[in-house]
């Protein structure tokens, strides 16, 4: 797993090396796909109409394009804080808990002031970047303060972030919607109220919230913000090095927090963004998170720390969700494309490893050659 | 350090057949021939030298030998016979065996458990393997315990561990890459007494691979010596000078010791200059309990070199630490050019004037991963920069501008540091340090691993660094570059300062005393 992650940090070699890459990048994922085919056909489809009711499904059918966007956009806001993260050297894998605090974060804006206001959105979508980071300050500080690792703290949150999303949809007072008459045993919170919802954008029939261009900016300037930036620069340093930063005047402590900080509050955007945005009608729930903090953090490494590769990655990786939805019209099932998609993450780790090994080997190679 | 010489047969006299003959070994990698036509002997009953710089094919050769690397073409014979060494596994059955330099033991077991791992036998006879321990232990000065746990060890004492997993084999060859890189002057001293009890007891060949000239002198029969992937020259040790040896392997004269760019700079020392570092009763807590620095006290003026001479271990690398604010003191005062220094916080030190070459660029002198350029600006980041945005052409042409100051050879600016070679990474490293005027430069070890050519130029860099007004502090196990480079010499001992003696004037058997700790 450890190879995962180093490499994920490195960025992409040169020439021949780049050459080799590209082809084992080729190689593995027509091995994938292939393997893919047979699991279909072995389940007694067939693997043409498994991909014609795919693409149906996340572009070509009515409106289908903009239910893929509408999916992307999350995934890309969280991806780009993982970026931010790794980058660092910080291995934030507790997105998915971020992600719901900060859904319920901007919950106590969005739908209990009614009537909501544009002024409301942005509150609510500040206070709910504000918890995510809040929330995954708590393992930074836990690991500067107590060194307990971060890959377990913000794991385990995930855990603990979800009971108190629970929690807080088993008392009126708090979010849960009580409506008279009625057990209430859904859990759910009221309606974002109207005017506090994210506009929606109209193109040829297809629908999408404005979380979908906000979430391209967020991973441009993020992208420009690492690459161009001292503060990008600083944190590669860290990330890379942390003692030889130390030395050259790069505070562990300072750059490590904002950068968990930051992937945090990205989370906790996605979170408000998707709940404003309409994700389950407008309602908070405490399985709100379904998972796009998970993918979030997939696209992430699979994009291989880099904010604009992450761009099309989300894109992919909500077309295979969006598209699953028509698997089971086309009497498939749609678990396939679960399947499907871990094999494509894997296809795709497996190239940045093999070289990530070779290199370690060569050097390893050159330092015995040498003495 | 003088070590008997008396092999089993003296000058003149009839040799007996060599237990192992290399003829015409060729090994290629791409374009690079490692190894060019090399043959070699090896007798029973002596130790052979092979020196050579780095990249002289020595560690090919004896990767040849072991089985770890198949000849292009060339011959190996073994006792007369010819052999094909198929792997280490074929060499010890054999009789040849290997001591690496870097080890491979298993931190987590204790002495005997890592001396039979591997052993096909179905049984684990913890008992015997003990006394196997103890026995090889006792017969060849090995003192060692068997249920130490292979972490807690130091170098020596894993190296140790290291040669009876050999011996336990009773190798007729036994190769050593490198021995004492990682030994203090002391363990290497134990080292080579037990290299000649092995040959003079058991009859058996020691083949010592080193770039250590000192060395190889003095604890082998004969040398060899290799440059460029082919046998230079092959010789009796008795009767051949270092400076002889040294030139051989350079192939060009190198001076051990410039004495005469040594006298100018004393004659322009004075002693009322500034001073660049005062450290004053400075302490550090170790993380175990105990004290790493305990009331260390230095002074580094202005254009002086001051040598930190002591035996590894006895608190030099906190010392780096904590001039890299890499740590912060217990007690005492670090004052930089006469401000007092805020100690570990990030970069205080480096912005106070306080360049450092670490003992191990990796671990805090440059990232690995990031471009030359970058590790070039890595402190200058900030005057690379407007209002937080990089500027790209100011950190080309500032990189552009050290690189060829310090030649660093390098394809590009914006190749991965790691794509470098080791000499040449240190000279980026040292590029970046000096490019801040820093009034004070710390080099740890700064020669450590380098050939002899990098040495040299690691030492006259280091002078002209101090003629232009710079304080340098040497820190350096090895006394004899410490002697060649420092103005004044202190010693440090278990984490303090014991004595002082300016190098014009030093009494060597007072020096040893107080780096022995007698004071």
């Amino acid at each position: 797993m450890s190879v995962f992650w180093h490499s994920a940090l490195r960025r992409p070699k040169f020439g021949r090396d780049q050459q080799e890459l590209a082809l084992l990048y080729l190689a593995c994922l027509a091995f994938s796909l292939l393997l893919a085919m047979l699991l279909i056909h072995l389940s007694g489809s067939s693997w043409t109409r498994a991909v014609n009711a795919l693409v149906d499904g996340a572009f070509q059918n009515p409106g289908r394009w903009g239910e893929t966007l509408r999916r992307t956009a999350p995934l890309l806001v969280v991806a780009t804080g993982s970026v931010v993260a790794t980058r660092a050297g910080i291995i934030n894998i507790g997105q998915e808990g971020q992600l719901l605090i900060g859904a319920m974060g901007g919950a106590f804006i969005l739908t209990l002031v009614q009537p909501g206001s544009p002024l409301m959105l942005l509150l609510g979508l500040a206070v709910g970047g504000t918890a995510g980071a809040a929330w995954a300050g708590i393992a930074g500080a836990l690991w500067y303060w107590r060194r307990v690792p971060i890959v377990l703290s913000t794991l385990l949150l995930v855990y603990l972030s979800s009971q108190i999303a629970a929690y807080t949809l088993t008392r009126g007072e708090l979010l849960l919607n009580v409506v008279p008459g009625e057990p209430n045993r859904l859990l759910l919170s009221a309606k974002v109220a109207p005017e506090s919802r994210l506009g929606i954008v109209q193109i040829f029939g297809n629908r999408f919230p404005l979380s979908v261009p906000v979430a391209l900016a967020t991973a441009l300037v993020f992208g420009w913000v690492l690459a161009r930036t001292t503060w990008g620069f600083r944190l590669k340093a860290l990330g890379l090095n942390p003692r030889t930063a130390q030395r050259a005047g790069i505070p562990g402590v300072r750059y490590g927090m904002s950068a968990i900080l930051v992937s945090g509050a990205t989370a906790g955007l996605a979170g408000s963004m998707m709940l404003a945005g309409g994700e389950s009608q407008y309602k908070f729930s405490s399985g709100f998170a379904s998972n796009v903090g998970w993918d979030g953090l997939l696209v992430a490494l699979v994009a291989r720390n880099s904010p604009l590769v992450a761009i099309p990655v989300a894109l992919v990786f909500a077309a295979l969700r969006s598209g699953s939805t028509f698997l089971s019209v086309a009497g498939i099932e749609a678990v396939l494309v679960d399947v499907v998609r871990g094999l494509l993450v894997v296809a795709l780790f497996i190239p940045p490893a093999i070289s990530e090994l070779r290199r370690k080997r060569r050097a390893a190679a050159q330092l015995t050659e040498r003495t | 350090m003088q070590f008997s010489k008396a092999g089993n047969f003296g000058e003149g006299a009839q040799a007996p057949s060599p237990i192992v003959s290399l003829k015409s070994i060729t090994k290629t990698y791409g374009a690079l021939k490692a190894c060019d036509d090399v043959s070699m002997v090896l007798h029973p009953g002596r130790i052979h030298g092979i020196l050579g710089q780095n990249g002289a094919g020595k560690s090919t050769l004896m990767k040849i030998l072991i089985g770890l690397v198949g000849p292009d073409s060339g011959e190996i014979r073994v006792g007369g016979d010819p052999v094909r060494v198929s792997s280490p596994q074929h060499a010890a059955d054999l009789g040849i065996g290997m001591v690496h330099q870097h080890f491979s033991l298993v931190d987590a077991l204790t002495v005997w458990e890592n001396v039979v791992l591997g052993d096909r036998s179905a049984r684990l006879d913890s008992r015997r393997a003990r006394e196997l321990v103890s026995m090889i232990g006792d017969r060849y000065g090995l003192d060692i315990d068997p249920d130490a746990n292979v972490g807690q060890l130091t170098a020596g004492q894993r190296q140790r561990v290291e040669i009876i997993k050999c011996l336990r084999r009773s190798p007729r060859v036994l190769i050593f890459d490198e021995p004492t890189s990682v030994l203090t002057m002391e363990e290497s001293k134990q080292l080579f007494a037990v290299l000649r009890q092995v040959v003079r007891n058991e009859g058996a060949t020691v083949a010592l691979v080193s770039h250590r000239l000192g060395e190889v002198l003095e604890s082998a029969d004969d040398v060899v010596i290799m440059r460029d992937g082919r046998v230079i020259a092959e010789m009796p040790t008795s009767g051949t000078t270092p400076d002889e040896l040294a030139q051989a392997m350079v192939g060009r004269k190198v001076r051990l010791r410039s004495s005469d760019a040594h006298h100018m700079r004393r004659s322009t020392r004075t002693n009322h200059v500034e001073v660049v570092l005062r450290m004053s009763d400075v302490s550090v807590a170790s993380r175990r309990g105990g004290v790493d620095l305990d009331g260390l006290s230095l002074t580094v003026r202005a254009g002086e070199i001051v040598g930190v001479a002591g035996a590894e271990g006895n608190g030099q690398r906190v010392l780096v630490d904590v001039l890299s604010s890499l740590r912060g003191v217990t007690s005492g005062t670090i004052e930089v050019a006469g401000t007092v220094v805020e100690t570990g916080r990030a970069g205080a030190m480096a912005a106070a004037g306080v360049g450092v070459v670490p003992e191990d660029r990796h671990d805090s002198g440059c990232v690995l991963d990031m471009t030359v350029a970058e590790n070039l600006v890595l402190t200058s980041i900030d005057q690379m920069s407007s209002r937080g945005a990089l500027n790209f052409s100011a950190i080309r042409e500032s990189a552009q501008q050290m690189i060829q100051q310090f030649g660093i050879s390098c394809p590009s600016p914006d190749v991965p540091m790691w794509t470098l070679s080791g000499g040449n990474q240190q000279r980026v490293v040292l590029a970046r340090e000096l490019s801040t005027k820093p009034k004070l430069l710390v080099a740890a070890q700064p020669t450590r691993g380098l050939d002899v050519s990098a040495i040299e130029y690691m030492g006259n860099r280091l002078r002209e660094a101090a003629n232009d007004g710079v304080g340098v502090l040497l820190i350096s196990s090895e006394l004899d570059e410490i002697l060649h480079l420092s103005d004044r010499i202190v010693v440090i001992y278990k984490g303090a300062i014991i004595g002082e003696t300016p190098n014009d004037a030093v009494d060597m058997a007072r020096l040893g005393l107080l780096i022995g700790g007698v004071a």
